[in-house]
């Protein structure tokens, strides 16, 4: 059952990624979704789970996108394996505090990307921090704090974490 | 403030660890043979995928032609002024053309050439965009299955949109001709000059490699050489916009505006392969013996 949620949310993912953000991105940005969904199931299932749904996720982005398969299925799932890591860690986790802790693994995230990617010399590490790493990070925070907030104001989050994780 | 305070088997925990350091080392020691395995077994996943997206792509046209006829009509009457002076125009270029396209037929029949033949064309519509920022592609709605592959043309009525990088069972993402990672040989229509086409980050393209003494001017013409693969000679490519020199350069550069704007595309066609002939093929070169 998890697992068809899972591969329906993956569906929704890619389709609304590559579909309808492209016409609400600004500054010809768009958020990431495919990092937030990875980075909130990673912090509430787990990095097991992180770990499979980023591989996962990665890989069927770069179905549809120009990246290569390896590292977009590395870096997503480097992402939820992190994001569970921290998960187990964090005692307390306020919106406030996941939307800096987004902001702050998305830029890190988006200054390694370039590397993995070997991207052409005119995309160098200044031109993607400003046009593309900061921006994105920014969405990817606010996205992420709301889907957060839009969770836990309408189901008990904590209770259902616990009891699941059992 | 929420609290998350949760164990994880250790079993689990070891299997992710044990998946992590098999990716990161598979990813270290075979980047080409895993990516070709994860590439072959994508194709019925893209597929099943393609589905719920050209959905997406159906309800979001949808909705944009119910804006675009009912909607949005303001200034439509204005704008048909515009396109009938425009054709009133571009008639008048028609006669000239046709006139000028009979002088050729007669002077290659004079000099014997042999005819390009047309390429074999297969239409697409464009159903998505790249699922990142760090490409410009678009997603089309046909892939393997009705004959497409990597490098690949694909062109508009106008010119030249990209080429084509990867491919599902029925989907097929085109790098646009504006990025960056983009290359494809041009010619300049006038002084037969040729070089190199790139994107820019500034989303126009950059033809490189123009020799010094090159006449090249701003509003001079750029089309496919056919040198490489992919495309035939003659294609649209873009405009000069600007000539770069700098002091002491082997090669002059120029920016061009694509003929082509690649936010707008809706539908486009990709050239299948082995359907144009090379130059050499055409020009009836000797091939080397084997």
């Amino acid at each position: 059952m998890k697992t068809l949620l899972y591969m329906a949310l993956i569906t929704a993912i890619v389709s609304i990624q590559s579909v309808l953000l492209p016409h609400i991105s600004l500054w010809g940005v768009k958020p990431d979704l495919g990092f937030v969904a990875v980075c909130l199931i990673g912090l509430f299932g787990g990095e097991l789970e992180g770990l499979l749904v980023g591989l996962v996720l990665g890989w069927a982005m770069s179905l549809f996108s120009a990246q290569d398969m390896l590292s977009a299925a590395t870096i997503k799932g480097a992402v939820g394996f992190i994001a569970g890591l921290a998960g187990r860690q964090v005692a307390y986790l306020s919106p406030v505090v996941l939307v800096l802790g987004l902001l702050v693994i998305s830029c890190l995230v988006g200054l390694i990307t370039p590397f993995a990617l070997k991207l052409s010399a005119q995309q160098n590490l200044w031109w993607a921090l400003w046009t593309i790493v900061l921006p994105q990070a920014a969405l990817d925070a606010i996205i992420g704090g709301a889907v957060y907030w839009l969770i836990s104001s309408h189901f008990r989050l904590e209770q259902w974490v616990s009891e699941y994780r059992m | 403030m929420r609290m998350v305070n949760f164990r994880l088997s250790y079993n689990a925990r070891r299997v992710a660890l044990a998946l992590a350091v098999m990716l990161v080392l598979g990813f270290l020691l075979l980047p080409g043979q895993l990516q070709t395995v994860f590439q072959t077994v994508g194709s019925p996943f893209g597929w099943i995928i393609s589905w719920p997206l050209q959905a997406v792509a159906g309800i979001h046209d949808r909705i944009a032609d119910v804006w675009s006829q009912y909607v949005a009509l303001q200034g439509v009457e204005e704008d048909n002024r515009q396109l009938r002076r425009e054709m009133d125009l571009l008639q008048e270029q028609n006669a000239q053309l046709r006139e000028s396209a009979a002088a050729t037929d007669r002077l290659a029949a004079l000099l014997e050439f042999k005819k390009q033949a047309l390429p074999t064309l297969v239409a697409a519509q464009v159903i998505g965009r790249d699922t990142g920022n760090w490409y410009k592609t678009i997603i089309l709605n046909k892939g393997t299955s009705d004959g497409l592959q990597s490098d690949q043309g694909v062109i508009t009525p106008a010119g030249v949109v990209g080429r084509i990088v990867k491919t599902t069972s029925s989907t097929a993402v085109v790098l646009l001709l504006t990025d960056p990672n983009n290359a494809i040989a041009g010619l300049i229509q006038r002084t037969r000059d040729e070089g190199i086409i790139e994107g820019t980050t500034h989303g126009v393209a950059r033809l490189k490699y123009i020799p010094l003494l090159s006449t090249a001017r701003p509003g001079d013409r750029v089309v496919t050489s056919g040198l490489v693969g992919g495309f035939p000679r003659g294609l649209a490519i873009g405009t000069i916009t600007r000539i770069d020199k700098e002091d002491e350069a082997l090669f002059q550069s120029a920016e061009l505006s694509p003929e082509v704007d690649p936010n707008r595309v809706e539908e486009v066609l990709v050239i299948l392969p082995s359907s144009f002939p090379t130059e050499g093929e055409r020009l009836g070169a000797p091939k080397p013996k084997s």
